[in-house]
């Protein structure tokens, strides 16, 4: 049953169908097949109290504030700000880009977006001051994934719900290794830029051409102060969002409400972005995005649900675990299945679709859902920047359309070997991802 | 996060509203339904925006009620489930129109055309069938709802009608949709495989 289960599921998936229409037609033909037909009449009734979440239903208000603030100049202003702060650090443009994506994303919390506004300003800089164009390109296309894994993080919060596991305490899990991976991205970027750095200084030797690279550059105090303005009430915003969250003035779908309207507030001050006219098309994206988005979910909650009643998950589940594969043998081939899955979905889909078969081996196993939860979605990271699907890639292709793919390709690849080297620290070292929620909510909740 | 992100950026972006249009090929019987279905989606477009700003606002009002008046918070939630779903499912017609329901496309390069074309009917009739049996149950549960006048179990407890029929509505018209783009891609199909320019 399970593999008829997954066979028919693969073809509906790979016919090309949307998502959402593949998964509920899968779940209501295995309903007519092999449950009893009231079954069927409890379709629309099992979609709508599955998603009638708070905690889902917050999804669409984190897509509005990340919408508002990613389609106004707020990453521009960002990056040039980091700019201008880490100037005279060598490899400081590269510095600042990583850092302008991992605060951008912290904010609009969508990886696409962060490539979009920071790439479109930060991309060109960095080619006019000599930097490789894959080099720039890698840079973007990696600083934006770190969207799904700092909080608000939409994939974070599909996770909970799956895993059943708490939102603010996976929230906390995915700041540190979020840090990590910031100043991984950030060595690596002032490592290359010293090679690069080399390179130029030897042709300059050899031919007497000088590379943009040798210039240096260099901002008085002044404006360094003057980008402030702009720069602090977004920073205000995130960190205010997090204290609503933390210190319990708000729950999470209270604080995507919050945070959406002082978004919309914030670029109506600072940009005068308010008129029905400019607003418009930031609701008719997000309503776009969540609409799309809300759909998968709650097909995959109902798929997830035929899964279930039908044993399937429990049975997978049972099989698994009677491989009595060693623990982390079972981590490393969950883990894989997840890479192999991402050339093909979304994180979404990912998530829902698997987490009835592989969280109760890991649970059996001993892990931390939490712990598992945060490598999960750095794996998924690496999907949206590796080919074949590699999203990121492709927004990156698409605001510096003459930088070759085989070129961003090779820029980013560095990237994701960074990435799964997190993956490795985090595993040798899991209190990086439980540290801050085992000290913030305490550590006897930490374990499921 | 999603795949469905549009790298357009900046205010006054009319991608969207330039994308939708009836498709040429839609058969003439099904023309007036196309265009009243491309009205009724923008007037959903419009209804979805204040539906998500209620929502944002709703939540907002929700903690300043209670910090700053020490009011309780007894109806906010489900009032912003209920905004939020009403954005979800009135809203997905619009999004079927601009073909904004991802998929996976990775056999679309290998089949020759003809094949292609095939699949994609045959992809839109799964959806549209699908669609449509659960815009039947939605009604069927709106009026199981209206009939025995079931409410939430909070102490609001606002009438279930609303959620299931703005259900009923979004897939309906979802389905509608659906219809209309299978109608497009039969009459672009049989007008290709007689020699006839669509």
């Amino acid at each position: 049953m399970g593999l008829f289960f997954g066979v028919v599921t693969l073809l509906f998936m790979f016919s090309g169908a949307p998502i959402s229409f593949a998964l509920g037609s899968v779940a209501v033909l295995f309903m007519y097949l092999f449950m009893p037909a009231s079954a069927l009449n409890t379709v629309t009734q099992n979609v709508y109290e599955e998603m009638a979440s708070v905690t889902l239903l917050s999804i669409p208000l984190f897509i509005l504030k990340g919408a508002a603030i990613g389609r106004s100049r707020a990453g521009q202003d960002l990056y040039a700000a980091m700019h201008v702060w880490m100037g005279r650090i060598p490899g400081g443009l590269g510095i600042a880009n990583v850092f302008a994506c991992a605060l951008f994303a912290a904010m609009a919390g969508s990886s696409p977006a962060t490539c979009s506004a920071i790439g479109s300003a930060g991309i060109p800089e960095m080619r006019r001051r000599g930097y490789s164009p894959g080099f720039a390109a890698g840079i973007i296309a990696a600083g934006g994934t770190l969207g799904i894994l700092l909080p608000p993080s939409v994939t974070m919060i599909l996770y909970a719900v799956a895993a059943e596991q708490s939102l603010g305490r996976l929230f906390l899990a995915g700041i540190f290794p979020g840090v990590l991976l910031v100043t991984l991205f950030a060595m690596y970027a002032v490592f290359r830029y010293r090679k690069e750095y080399r390179l130029a200084e030897a042709e300059y030797t050899r031919s007497g051409t000088a590379s943009p690279l040798l210039v240096q550059e260099t901002f008085t105090a002044r404006q360094k102060f003057e980008m402030m303005p702009r720069v602090v009430p977004f920073v205000l915003l995130l960190i205010g969002v997090m204290v609503a969250l933390y210190g319990g003035f708000a729950t999470p779908s209270e604080t995507a409400g919050l945070g959406a309207v002082l978004a919309l507030l914030l670029i109506a001050v600072i940009y005068g972005v308010w008129r029905p006219r400019d607003v418009a098309p930031i609701l008719t994206a997000t309503l776009k995005e969540s609409s799309m988005l809300m759909l998968i979910i709650g097909m995959s909650l109902l798929f997830s649900y035929v899964m279930s009643y039908l044993h399937i998950s429990q049975s997978t589940a049972e099989w698994v675990v009677g491989m009595q594969l060693s623990r982390w043998v079972l981590l490393a081939t969950i883990l894989f299945m997840v890479i192999l899955l991402g050339f093909f979905l979304p994180p979404v889909s990912i998530i829902l679709m698997t987490a009835p078969i592989i969280l109760p081996p890991l649970k059996a196993a001993g892990f931390d859902l939490i712990w598992f939860g945060v490598l999960m979605t750095i794996v998924m990271e690496t999907g949206l920047i590796h080919p074949p699907v590699g999203l990121n890639i492709f927004v990156i292709k698409n605001i510096a359309p003459d930088i070759p793919l085989n070129e961003i390709i090779w820029g980013v690849l560095p990237f994701v070997l960074l990435m799964l080297l997190a993956v490795v620290l985090i595993c040798v070292f899991p209190g990086i991802a439980t540290g801050l929620p085992d000290a913030v909510m305490g550590a006897t909740a930490a374990k499921s | 996060m999603s795949h469905g992100f549009t790298p357009s950026t900046g205010p006054g972006n009319a991608n969207a509203r330039a994308h939708v249009q009836i498709d040429p090929c839609t058969p003439r019987a099904l023309r007036p339904l196309a265009r009243v279905l491309l009205w009724v989606n923008q007037a959903m477009v419009i209804l979805g925006m204040v539906t998500l700003l209620v929502a944002a606002l709703v939540l907002t009002y929700s903690v300043v009620s209670r910090y700053v008046m020490q009011a309780s918070t007894d109806w906010q939630d489900e009032a912003a489930v209920f905004c939020l779903v009403a954005a979800t499912f009135l809203c997905a017609a619009y999004v079927q129109s601009l073909r904004g329901h991802i998929g996976i496309e990775a056999v679309a390069g290998w089949l020759p055309e003809s094949l292609n074309s095939m699949r994609l009917m045959l992809v839109d009739l799964m959806s549209l069938l699908f669609c449509a049996f659960f815009a039947w149950k939605s009604w069927a549960l709106f009026h199981e709802a209206w009939v025995e006048q079931q409410t939430t179990s909070s102490s609001w407890a606002p009438p279930l009608t609303i959620p299931y029929g703005i259900m009923a509505v979004g897939m309906t018209l979802l389905a509608l949709q659906l219809l209309v783009q299978f109608s497009a891609r039969v009459n672009a199909l049989t007008k290709s495989s007689s020699g006839v320019a669509p």
